[in-house]
């Protein structure tokens, strides 16, 4: 499913708006993970500094990613893994289904991971007549519903008990039921046969450790560790910025992505992966693979504006508190990544100009900055990302859009520019109101293109005079 | 591939324009706040040991891990036969239990218990113990993971247990199969209480800065594992059991008097 | 008693053009201080729709003029959260290739001071002699909450309100969906997001919203109004103003 949907935002967000399920969902969601997070951070050993700290340490890492991804490589090969380099999806991709031609693979289990999302990797294995069974139960949700993940942690929030329970008896052939432990014994059963069974588990990477040479997986289920331990392969995918220096740097950061993620102190289940079973050892994969992929990452670390969105852990923290998020849902970003997040990266990895109502349709309320465990300014990011989109930037490929507006913000400045003029426009403006339609002395009904703010709201008319002319007033009637 | 992807990668951060890397990326000491922790966790009191017996107490309910406190080996071993008397197997209906071939776990001689004849206990095997390098032999590791699969309980040690979290710190090494933890229904940890940390910190200081830690590394395979299994992708309602096991069973034996 | 450097008034344009009495509610409280209260008479808006939308050089060109005509004042004060949240932390940013201009910015940023800020900050003043006799509930706009850091501030003088009761209402904190153009161009969202904000407060049974920013107060009114609902839309100079 790479490539992106976003030129529907709007529309996304008006069927979302009106779909109580999915608003009951997400209120839910936010107010259960949003406050539960924040309480969280107030009990760090550390103190809320830590977050700073942390965001530091990630600044750190992306500022040298060339001494840390070659120390990581040169490391996890003493281990005895392999370590491949993809500089786009499409390599990425052809990496890892060769990998699994090589080894005669046809079935693959998968824990959750927003790369493995962002490359399409499922379709390209499927093309290669590869079975590909997502095995986290959000996930697995929605791949037999054939839909997006709403959420980067969890998935499948937008469906009901009931709505699992009927897709798992059309899917399953179990007993309907909408009883969770039922469902998730049904799900358990499942992907039991499928970790068995399965010739190559993939998984993604939450942050690796350069000095020491693993990567880490965090799961709650522990389908992860199914998938990494059971099959004969394991080959992990991780975005190249996903990785810090030293063990001291990623525990800090790994405790804070629990907290946001999940509002735990620590994920149940934390692995640290280096290589292959080593010899002598009785499981474990024959062979481990780590495939780096940049697909656009070289790109924002080139721009100092957007080179702190590397820092990005995706725990998912900032969807659980966006107020946007929280009433259109993920399947509006149409992208594997949504919420604040999604709203910058997308951008900035699929072409800011294809997803421009992800620039726009915030409110920059800040929210996401104060809920993400790294502070990471979304705020600012959407802003330079709004300027790109206004007056274009050659060296994004941005063309300059909203021809209209930008007419309009020049009509705004020559009339801003000069108090004479502003006054007069103002006059004009309070004659023309007098023929929109009322409700108790408020505007009914704006004209275009101001017209979006009338349809569920009243307005304010312009007062018969300005605070200056009344300020002016009242200084002639004390000379 | 990976000189062009790195080269891309330094043109991106300047390194032609004189952008050096940082020099103190990679850690070469302590800290002195790590010095004190790790003397603290070396001249660790009876009474802390206490606190952090009693906040593992407070935190294991929460986490829905089953805290059996015992104070020998012959009592940990009996309440385990017990344990294991008690549950039924999940998949099937034939009782079998697989393990670690850990010291701890040795010592306990489950498979001496006459309560558990008749239930097969399976050990990880061990090719040789002196040459890590001989690899197992494949059959021999296909028959373990055919016991594996069998079996309902798991009983595995663990390297440390910190008590703030309820987390178990365990290493792959010979004879301490990751899936014994794992494929289960049940996962039973036998854990002595003097591998006891208090923090998380503490667990991160040791594996870093120990010198006997260091030496060994995280291995190829380190899990830390808090709780059992647990999902909340269906309407965020907590179900205990999603792929892992169900059950998570805390033995700490204490020191013998 | 220590000078107490006179002040000079930045008015959101939303306050000068639609809602007047805000402003004068401010000097009123201000007066009733011994405050010297001056205000350029040739200001206009601060840029910052513009900014929000991206169109940098229109902003650009109302910084250059804000800065030319508040350069000279002693202390700047604004009873909008946001817009001081614009000349502080923007400002500065658009002149980020032009470093005689960024230094000017930054100094007129640093004297700039939202109302309730130069109230209990700079004056030390929580109780300004206030009564209002109703039941109140207040919203924490963001700009002004996240981004400047006021919110004990506010709260502070609400405090001292003589006979008013003040209700909290739930998730206070939260986003009206205003956003300025966002308002506009995203309506369903915004008006989704406000829908709750306005739930909320009609939750706490109050007479009375307030806050500190025209602009998400005047998104709140808007549906209030619409629904018919009671509850009256003050800025909190308005409570401050009263008697």
């Amino acid at each position: 499913m790479a490539g992106i949907d976003s030129e529907k935002y709007k529309q996304n967000a008006h069927k979302a708006i009106a779909d109580p399920v999915l608003q009951s969902a997400l209120t839910s969601l936010q107010g259960r993970l949003g406050p539960a997070t924040k309480k969280l951070y107030n009990t760090l050993p550390e103190g809320q500094e830590l977050r700073k700290i942390a965001h530091q340490y990630r600044r750190k890492a992306i500022d040298n990613l060339d001494v840390l991804l070659e120390t990581l490589a040169e490391n996890i090969r003493s281990h005895g893994g392999q370590v491949h380099f993809a500089p786009s999806a499409e390599d990425a991709v052809e990496i890892c289904v060769r990998i699994a031609l090589e080894n005669h693979v046809r079935t693959v289990v998968k824990g959750k991971s927003m790369v493995t999302e962002e490359i399409g990797l499922n379709d390209g294995l499927e093309q290669a007549g590869i079975e590909v069974t997502e095995t986290d139960l959000g996930e697995y949700i929605i791949q037999l519903a054939g839909e997006r993940p709403t959420h980067i942690v969890a998935p499948a929030i937008h469906k009901t008990r009931e709505q699992i329970g009927e897709l798992f008896t059309e899917k399953l052939g179990t007993p309907y039921t909408d009883d969770p432990p039922t469902l998730t014994q049904d799900a358990r059963r499942a992907l039991r046969e499928k970790f068995l069974t399965a010739d190559m588990g993939i998984s993604g990477c939450n942050l690796a450790c350069a000095e020491t040479g693993h990567i880490t997986t965090v799961s709650n289920e522990g389908n992860i560790r199914m998938a990494t331990t059971l099959p004969k392969l394991h080959v992990a995918v991780m975005g190249m910025e996903r990785i810090v220096a030293n063990l001291e740097e990623q525990q800090a950061i790994l405790r804070l992505m629990s907290m946001g993620a999940a509002s735990q102190q620590i994920g149940g289940y934390v692995s640290y992966v280096g290589g292959p079973a080593a010899p002598g050892h009785s499981d474990g994969p024959e062979q481990f693979h780590l495939i780096i992929v940049d697909n656009g990452r070289s790109k924002i670390l080139a721009d100092e504006t957007f080179r702190e969105m590397l820092c990005c852990i995706r725990c998912g923290a900032c969807l659980n508190i966006c107020p946007v998020y929280g009433k259109i849902g993920g399947h509006s970003y149409g992208s594997a990544y949504s919420g604040p997040v999604g709203a910058v990266v997308t951008p900035l990895l699929f072409g800011i100009n294809d997803a421009s109502d992800l620039c726009s349709g915030e409110s920059l309320c800040g929210a996401c900055r104060q809920a993400c465990p790294l502070e990471i300014n979304l705020p600012r990011m959407l802003l330079a990302l709004r300027s790109k989109l206004s007056e274009g930037d050659p060296s994004w490929q941005v063309k300059p859009a909203r021809n209209q507006e930008r007419w309009l913000f020049r009509c705004w400045q020559f009339v801003n520019g000069n108090r004479t003029l502003y006054n007069l426009f103002y006059a004009v403006a309070r004659k023309a109101q007098k023929i929109l339609p009322t409700q108790d002395g408020m505007i009914r009904k704006l004209p275009y293109p101001f017209n979006g703010w009338t349809s569920q709201r009243n307005m304010q008319p312009l007062a018969p005079k300005t605070f200056m002319q009344r300020w002016q007033e009242k200084q002639e009637g004390k000379k | 591939m990976q000189q062009t992807f790195i080269s891309t990668i330094k043109q991106a951060l300047g390194r032609s324009q004189g952008s050096k890397p940082a020099e103190d990326l990679f850690t070469t000491e302590p800290s002195e706040h790590e010095k004190i922790v790790l003397t603290q966790i070396q001249q660790r009191t009876s009474a802390q040991h206490n606190a952090n017996m009693s906040r593992l107490r407070e935190v294991t309910g929460p986490l829905y891990v089953n805290l059996h406190e015992h104070s020998s080996l012959e009592e940990t071993a009996e309440a385990i036969a017990a344990l294991i008397k008690e549950k039924s197997p999940e998949w099937g209906t034939e009782k079998h239990v697989c393990r670690w071939d850990h010291p701890l776990i040795n010592q306990l001689k489950l498979e001496s218990l006459p309560e558990l004849s008749g239930i097969p206990i399976h050990t990880t095997p061990i090719f040789d113990v002196t040459d890590q390098a001989r690899p197992i032999p494949s059959s021999q590791k296909e028959q373990f993971r055919a016991q594996v699969e069998q079996s309902f309980i798991g009983i595995t040690s663990a390297d440390y247990c910190v008590a703030a979290t309820a987390t178990l710190a365990l290493r792959s090494r010979p004879g301490q199969s990751r899936s014994v933890s794992l494929v289960p229904s049940i996962h039973v940890a036998v854990v002595k209480e003097k591998k006891l940390l208090s923090t998380l910190e503490e667990l991160y200081t040791l594996l870093k800065w120990d010198p006997a830690e260091r030496k060994e590394g995280l291995t190829n395979n380190l899990s830390l594992i808090s709780g059992p299994s647990k999902t909340g992708d269906i309407e965020l309602i907590m179900v205990h059991g999603a792929h892992g096991p169900r059950e998570l069973h805390l033995f700490i034996i204490g020191e013998e008097q | 008693m220590k000078h107490t450097p006179p002040v000079t008034l930045f008015v959101q344009c939303i306050i000068d053009t639609i809602y007047p009495d805000v402003a004068e509610a401010m000097v009123k409280v201000l007066e009733d201080l011994n405050i010297q209260v001056s205000c350029p008479t040739s200001q206009t808006c601060c840029g910052q729709p513009a900014f929000n939308s991206g169109h940098r050089q229109v902003a650009k060109a109302a910084a250059c003029k804000f800065i030319d005509l508040f350069e000279e004042a002693e202390i700047i004060i604004s009873p909008s959260g946001s817009c001081v949240n614009m000349v502080r932390h923007h400002y500065p940013e658009l002149f980020a290739d032009d470093p005689e201009m960024q230094k000017r910015a930054i100094k007129v940023g640093a004297k700039t001071y939202e109302f309730t800020q130069y109230l209990v900050d700079v004056l030390q003043a929580e109780d300004v002699g206030a009564r209002f006799a109703r039941k109140v509930t207040y919203h924490a706009s963001c700009h002004l909450n996240r981004f400047l850091g006021v919110d004990r501030q506010p709260r502070a003088l609400l405090s001292h309100i003589r006979e008013m009761e003040l209700i909290e209402m739930k998730d206070a904190d939260r986003c009206c969906g205003f956003g300025g153009t966002f308002a506009v161009k995203y309506s369903d969202i915004s008006e989704a997001i406000l829908k709750e904000k306005v739930d909320n407060i009609l939750q706490t049974g109050a007479e009375v919203v307030t806050g500190c920013d025209m602009g998400c107060l005047m998104n709140i009114q808007g549906m209030l109004s619409r629904i018919n609902a009671s509850v009256e839309v003050k800025h909190i100079a308005q409570l401050l103003a009263e008697r």
